[in-house]
């Protein structure tokens, strides 16, 4: 217990005094999670509204693809991701391996099928009028469609912080795809692993504070967001 | 009195149940029609169709004499000139004015013409003092005028109504049914579903009666 106690103090006594260490790393993790939620943003939220506006015959083998590819594991998503941009791969030319660019390009992978899931859950639990109410009064599909957004907005920041929260506690695709480089592509889940496996515990520790400080400051704002 | 509307073989199939199943059908421009049936006629079905929400399963459309091409645009022009509201109408987040000034805005009305147009529509349903309420405060009552208003705002050539007197109370009734009575004479044509068996002697207009999705009565005004 004793063990505990003084790893807890050493760790508080870490972000206190703002160890460049310990910064570089919630500085990365949170730039490449900020990047990666982006994209899945991007990518996920139209896939999601797509999905969830259509009746076509694909949409339930669009639906269990994301259903899965939302439980992939993130070493697998790193180790495909690695293929493409390892030097043989095909987009090796590039030297994106073990840089913040190869962890978003894996982050936006692992995050998108969850924006897009929760998104198409927020299109499928919206009023059936809202739909309709936009277009009888002469909005496009486009408008239509960005005011369905408008009224469902909270599910739709739920699907964005939900791809955030992903990315951020994710440890394989940030630990194969960007290498672990000190102050360049360590982020805090792999210098937790990193310096745990050193015996530097209560570095790891005073990470493992800051993740799950930013955790639920992201909640917190989510609850602030829906209280407006 | 021209023919607006005109309706040929027009069925709506839901699976095995047929909605709607209407040889022919006739609605002229700047007239009021009431629209009767029992529960499950197919009347509301009916007005997704006129407001070229709902494309029907077969037959033809033609609107002022054009044939509806529900896969091109001609359908989603057409339902800018054509506005529906619901018996429970859904109001926007945010304002009371930014849910009358939504078709306009969608139409690329802003500004002064924008609020000139709202504060017309909000007077006329005697809510002008509600435009920075926030719209989902309202009574169910203020809700329906403020639907309303938000469909007069657009100056619609037709204006589809489907049950707009149901659940509301008899003092708004009553200015809604004046407002509704009003329109034909400023050009708009209506068309109201209704349960109340004297609307259609009380606002003197035409009447259509859906029987199973079959138009069992139709005509463009009352016998004397």
């Amino acid at each position: 217990m004793d063990f505990l106690v003084s790893s807890f103090a050493a760790a508080l006594q870490l972000i206190g005094s703002f160890s460049p260490d310990v910064v570089d790393a919630v500085r990365t993790s949170l730039s490449v999670s900020a990047g990666a939620t982006v994209f899945a943003a991007l990518f996920g939220i139209p896939v999601g509204l797509a999905v969830g506006l259509t009746n076509s015959r694909l949409k339930g083998f669009v639906v269990t693809a994301l259903n899965t590819l939302m439980a992939a594991p993130t070493v697998v998503v790193g180790l495909l991701v690695y293929g493409f941009l390892s030097r043989q791969g095909p987009l090796g030319a590039l030297g994106l391996l073990f840089t913040p660019t190869a962890i978003v390009i894996g982050g936006t992978l692992l995050a998108s099928p969850i924006v897009a899931n929760y998104t198409l859950a927020a299109v499928h639990g919206a009023d059936p009028r809202i739909l309709p109410t936009a277009l009888t009064l002469g909005a496009g599909r486009f408008r239509a469609a960005a005011t369905l957004v408008g009224e469902i907005r909270f599910g739709v920041f739920a699907a964005v912080i939900a791809g955030f929260g992903r990315v951020v506690a994710e440890v394989g695709v940030a630990m194969m795809l960007g290498g672990n480089i000190r102050g360049y592509t360590r982020t805090m889940t792999t210098a937790i692993a990193l310096e745990t496996s050193k015996g530097e515990f209560s570095f790891g520790m005073a990470l493992g504070i800051v993740l799950m400080t930013v955790a639920l400051l992201v909640n917190l704002f989510l609850s602030l967001l829906q209280r407006r | 009195m021209t023919e607006l509307y005109r309706l040929r073989s027009v069925t709506k199939r839901y699976g095995s149940i047929v909605a709607v199943d209407i040889d022919a059908l006739m609605i002229d421009s700047g007239r009021l029609y009431t629209l009767t049936g029992a529960n499950g006629a197919g009347k509301s079905t009916l007005l997704g169709i006129l407001a070229f929400l709902t494309p029907p399963t077969t037959g033809e459309i033609f609107y002022a004499g054009e044939r509806i091409d529900w896969k091109g645009d001609i359908a989603a022009r057409r339902r800018r000139k054509v506005t529906l509201l619901h018996q429970s109408p859904y109001l926007f987040v945010g304002t009371v004015f930014r849910n009358v000034a939504y078709g306009l805005k969608a139409r690329g009305i802003t500004g002064d013409a924008s609020h000139r147009a709202v504060t017309r529509a909000l007077e006329t349903v005697g809510l002008e003092r509600f435009r920075d309420r926030d719209a989902r405060e309202l009574s169910g009552g203020e809700a329906q005028r403020v639907a309303m208003a938000r469909a007069l705002a657009l100056d619609p050539e037709v204006l589809l109504l489907d049950e707009p007197l149901a659940n509301i109370d008899r003092e708004t009734a009553s200015l809604l049914e004046a407002v509704i009575a009003s329109l034909p004479s400023l050009g708009t044509t209506v068309v109201m579903t209704t349960h109340d068996p004297d609307h259609p002697a009380r606002l003197n207009g035409g009447s259509i009666v859906l029987e199973g999705g079959k138009v069992a009565v139709s005509r463009a005004s009352l016998p004397a």
